[in-house]
């Protein structure tokens, strides 16, 4: 009970803060995908590559001595599946789930009411859910790949320490170096589009959060 | 409260890249206390005690997914990981004088964002993975289920996107 507490408020203090940052950034998941797929630009898209080094670096040094909490659970075809109707939804709806929420508390009712049905289409999912088949029974959660049930088991950074005998964070390293390249690609396309135009581009601003919720002429 | 209000941080937009690189390393905070950040599950947990508040506990409690996979519980702290992005932005909106009620305008509009709601919902539980988890903590942590999820996202992304600039330029 008092642990529970204890990690309710961690968990308080943390989405306080994350909210914040991300209020006055304007960051948004959706946009950083989006834009690079129809704008070609690439604000958001660079700063989840930068928050994405960071995080691979710190979790694997971490993972490496056992330390930390990972999430454990068999994963399988339902998560291509399921981010991939999750993605078609999040550009709809111009939001993710941290920008429904970021942008509620901004009073923005186009993101209250995709929260609103966000909870619905969970709902919705709760109602056909079945134990024993798929998508994702836990019945067929066994920790290894079980193709008949589309599972592939469970491995991160850590299992492979374990198989392989090498540290956790040289996989790690790997990985950052790969997102690394990403980003470095990105920031040569940029520069070569600013040549090109003669200028420095201007900054972008996040378009994409407030795709459904244009700011109102009466409102200052 | 004027002093704050003047502050720096409040009336010019952060860069995102040091934004996301502080949220990133109180990330690595969080995941040695509790776990990586993440929304979907406090989102489920959070559909499971409205249902509880409109259906009655018990009625609930029939449905197999709230009885095994997702018992409401209101001290299960991903709830609190939601409940602190709004309280976050709503300071830092009024602070920084962006709070005001914006509406979307066209029908279309409220059509979009309903049908991405639902996706988004039903997505999330399909996967038991939202896009937090995704690039933020599986991913990162090397799961299997992180790069199965980008395949996702970004496919869907691109579909999305399409039928995006249709509805634009139709």
């Amino acid at each position: 009970m008092e642990s529970a507490i204890a990690e309710s408020i961690a968990a308080f203090i943390f989405g306080s803060v994350a909210g914040m940052l991300v209020q006055r950034s304007r960051f948004c998941n959706t946009a950083a995908l989006r834009d690079a797929i129809l704008f070609k630009t690439y604000r958001n898209t660079k700063a989840l590559l930068v928050a994405m080094i960071i995080l691979t670096l710190g979790f694997t040094t971490f993972m490496t001595f056992g330390e930390g909490k990972p999430m454990k659970f068999d994963v399988g075809l339902n998560q291509v599946i399921g981010l991939f109707l999750f993605g078609i939804g999040m550009v709809l709806a111009g939001a993710c789930t941290v920008s429904t929420w970021v942008k509620s508390g901004e009073g923005n009712v186009g993101a209250m009411w995709a929260l609103l049905f966000t909870f619905v289409g969970m709902f919705l999912f709760s109602l056909a859910w079945s134990a024993t088949f798929w998508p994702p029974a836990s019945m067929s959660m066994t920790g290894d790949p079980n193709l008949k049930a589309l599972q592939f088991g469970y491995s991160n950074a850590a299992t492979l320490q374990e198989k392989y005998g090498i540290p956790a964070v040289v996989f790690g390293a790997a990985q950052a170096l790969v997102l690394y390249a990403i980003y470095r690609a990105i920031r040569r396309k940029e520069i070569a589009r600013e040549k090109k135009l003669g200028a420095s581009l201007p900054e972008q601003e996040c378009s994409g959060c407030d795709a459904h919720a244009s700011r109102p002429e009466a409102a200052e | 409260m004027e002093a704050i209000r003047n502050m720096e941080f409040f009336n010019k937009t952060l860069d995102p890249v040091i934004a996301l690189s502080a949220i990133a390393i109180l990330d690595i905070f969080l995941f040695l206390v509790v776990g990586a950040w993440t929304v979907g599950g406090g989102e489920t947990m959070m559909t499971g005690l409205f249902a509880q508040k409109v259906m009655g506990t018990e009625a609930v409690a029939r449905i197999p997914f709230w009885s095994l996979v997702f018992k409401p519980n209101p001290l299960y702290w991903k709830i609190y990981i939601s409940l602190g992005m709004l309280f976050g932005s709503f300071v830092s909106a009024v602070l920084s004088r962006e709070f005001y009620l914006r509406f979307p305008r066209r029908l279309s509009e409220w059509l979009m964002i309903t049908v991405g709601g639902l996706l988004m919902g039903i997505g999330i539980r399909f996967a038991f993975v939202c896009n937090v988890s995704t690039f933020f903590g599986l991913t990162p942590e090397m799961n299997m289920g992180g790069y199965l999820s980008i395949i996702g996202i970004i496919a869907g992304a691109w579909v999305g996107s399409m039928i995006y600039k249709r509805i634009l330029e139709g």
